[in-house]
């Protein structure tokens, strides 16, 4: 057809956190094919793993994923410890879920406020991520920084949590509790809101279950998916709380589910401080024997995956990282396709895609031609997009309502 | 489904032609022939409620490259890996992509990183690996990071 265009997003962009290149081919508005091209970061991190001992591999790991450091730390500790058939102790199970939940609060938040982002809603990129400050403040309290604690070993933790800062932990988790319920009643009952994204990039349960999305993505097309209830590592088989399930499977319905996880994870992060066991932190050094094992960790964005090969060494013949985002950034071919191009932004970045784990990156292109818009443009259509429905509705562009 | 309910139900399905065991009431190995893998990978999607394929390792071993695909199933502890070793120097298997679209990316990335042929799949470009790359095989044992020398800026 003629009249096909080709619109490339990235590699490298303001807008893109990490680098990744999208091409998507429109009709008019249309988007009737899209692409993507990864191949601007790859670390080689399985090889370097091969070069490490089963000590200094958490540590490389950490390094994956800007946010998902703990994910994948403690993912291969479960897969190195399926190998071993040992149990942790209870006093490391605990601390593993304490990390692991508060790595989930800020990546949540961190998500809100980028699809609030993409959409026009600058109030609420703002409230989220002022909301998010305070979850990295406590991480570093407890670990000594902010993002990599450096903590997960092969059969425990390093070091102790600090149980003096668990005072200001829980009061932190008392006023995010708060902040949050108000940023969650403001956006879903937000009708802008809904009419932007209710509706807006569907991926049915069919199309979930084949690209075999997890987390988030999957839960918002109504698969019962969570490793910590399907397969409970660290201390989630002696914890309450609910997996958060949503039928429509649109961008609204994602951004309902990680705002419902909110609470939940507040919830599961008192439970550890309050039950909190005494005992060893870790069993000591390990021999790994020959031999292979399959770690599973529901990360912020879903499942996560490690196989680890063993030659009877002191450092993995074998280790195969499968992060959450490369299985759910491909469904963009089931999500985009006959999406407006208004809609592809959020479309995109509604599975919370992390390229720095996926490879280890996307742009939109216009097919065959000169580049019709450049992504400044797709973001100018979304936020417009969303600025005509809020004059539709009479009412001011953002949210009207005060930071607190 | 355990792996006690699993491995009578995939023996009595494929006879011989597979070779199953359990490692525990959770992690099932199953070793068969490369040729037989669409039609146990189907079985597989088809026979476990809300089976995906998670992902596949590719391994560079002395008798060839080991192809291990690793099924997991909403709401169970289960992961099901399927195992085939494939003959060097030009190791062929035949590509799921057809049969789910997550094999898609993780056969295009094996291919990038370890040089392993997917009959019939759709699209089989470079994913991850460099540019600079494109000619050498990373997770192969002959890859040698310290003689490799990158031709940044050329074009593949």
């Amino acid at each position: 057809m003629s009249d096909r265009k080709v619109i490339q997003i990235g590699p490298f962009h303001p807008l893109l956190e990490e680098p990744v290149g999208f091409s998507l081919t429109v009709e008019g508005e249309r988007v009737v094919a899209i692409e993507a091209r990864m191949d601007y970061i790859h670390k080689g991190l399985e090889r370097l793993a091969q070069e490490r001992t089963y000590d200094m591999v958490p540590i490389l790991l950490e390094r994956i994923c800007g946010i998902c450091s703990v994910t994948h730390s403690v993912c291969f500790c479960n897969a190195v410890e399926d190998l071993l058939g040992v149990e942790i102790p209870p006093r490391a199970a605990y601390i593993r879920t304490i990390l692991g939940e508060l790595e989930r609060l800020h990546s949540h938040l961190l998500w809100v406020g980028l699809a609030g982002h993409f959409i026009g809603y600058n109030t609420v990129f703002m409230w989220a991520w002022k909301y998010r400050e305070p979850v990295c403040d406590a991480f570093e309290m407890l670990t000594g920084h902010r993002q990599n604690s450096a903590l997960p070993m092969v059969g425990g933790v390093r070091r102790d949590l600090p149980e003096e800062y668990f005072p200001a932990v829980r009061r932190m988790l008392d006023e995010l509790e708060g902040q949050t319920a108000r940023l969650t009643a403001a956006v879903l009952d937000d009708p802008v809101l809904a009419a932007r994204l209710k509706g807006v990039g569907v991926l049915s349960p069919a199309a979930a279950l084949d690209f075999g999305v997890v987390g988030p993505t999957a839960r918002a097309s109504g698969l019962a998916t969570d490793v910590r209830r399907d397969e409970p590592y660290a201390a989630y088989a002696e914890l309450d709380w609910r997996v958060i399930l949503r039928p429509e499977g649109d961008v609204f319905a994602k951004a309902v589910v990680r705002l419902l996880e909110i609470p939940e994870s507040i919830g599961i992060l008192r439970q550890c401080l309050d039950r909190m066991p005494a005992g060893p932190l870790n069993l000591g050094t390990l021999h790994v024997p020959r031999g292979e094992g399959i770690g599973r960790y529901e990360a912020p964005r879903g499942e996560d995956v490690h196989y680890v090969r063993s030659n009877g060494t002191n450092m993995p013949e074998r280790l195969k990282v499968r992060a959450p985002s490369f299985v759910n950034i491909p469904s963009f071919k089931a999500s985009c396709l006959g999406a407006p191009m208004a809609d592809v932004m959020i479309t995109l970045a509604a599975c919370d895609p992390c390229y720095s784990c996926t490879e280890r990156a996307m742009t939109l292109v216009d097919g065959r031609g000169a580049p019709i818009a450049a992504a400044p443009g797709l973001l100018a259509a979304s936020r417009q997009r969303t600025f005509a429905l809020a004059r539709a509705f009479g009412r001011a562009p953002d949210l009207d309502l005060a930071l607190d | 489904m355990d792996a006690d309910t699993f491995l009578p139900a995939l023996r009595e399905a494929f006879g011989d032609r597979v070779e199953a065991a359990a490692r525990s009431a959770k992690r099932v190995y199953v070793r068969l022939d490369a040729a037989d893998l669409p039609e146990v990978a189907s079985w597989l999607l088809a026979n476990l409620p809300e089976s995906r394929l998670a992902t596949s390792t590719g391994i560079d071993l002395r008798d060839g490259v080991g192809l291990f695909h690793h099924f997991t199933v909403n709401g169970s502890p289960l992961v099901v890996t399927l195992k085939v070793l494939l003959a060097k120097p030009d190791p062929r298997a035949p590509s799921l992509a057809a049969l789910t679209a997550a094999a898609d990316w993780i056969e295009r990335e094996i291919h990038d990183l370890l040089g392993v042929s997917f009959d019939g799949h759709p699209d089989a470009r470079r994913l991850l690996k460099a540019e600079a790359m494109a000619d050498v095989l990373p997770l192969r044992r002959d890859f040698d990071p310290e003689r490799f020398e990158e031709r940044s800026g050329e074009r593949s």
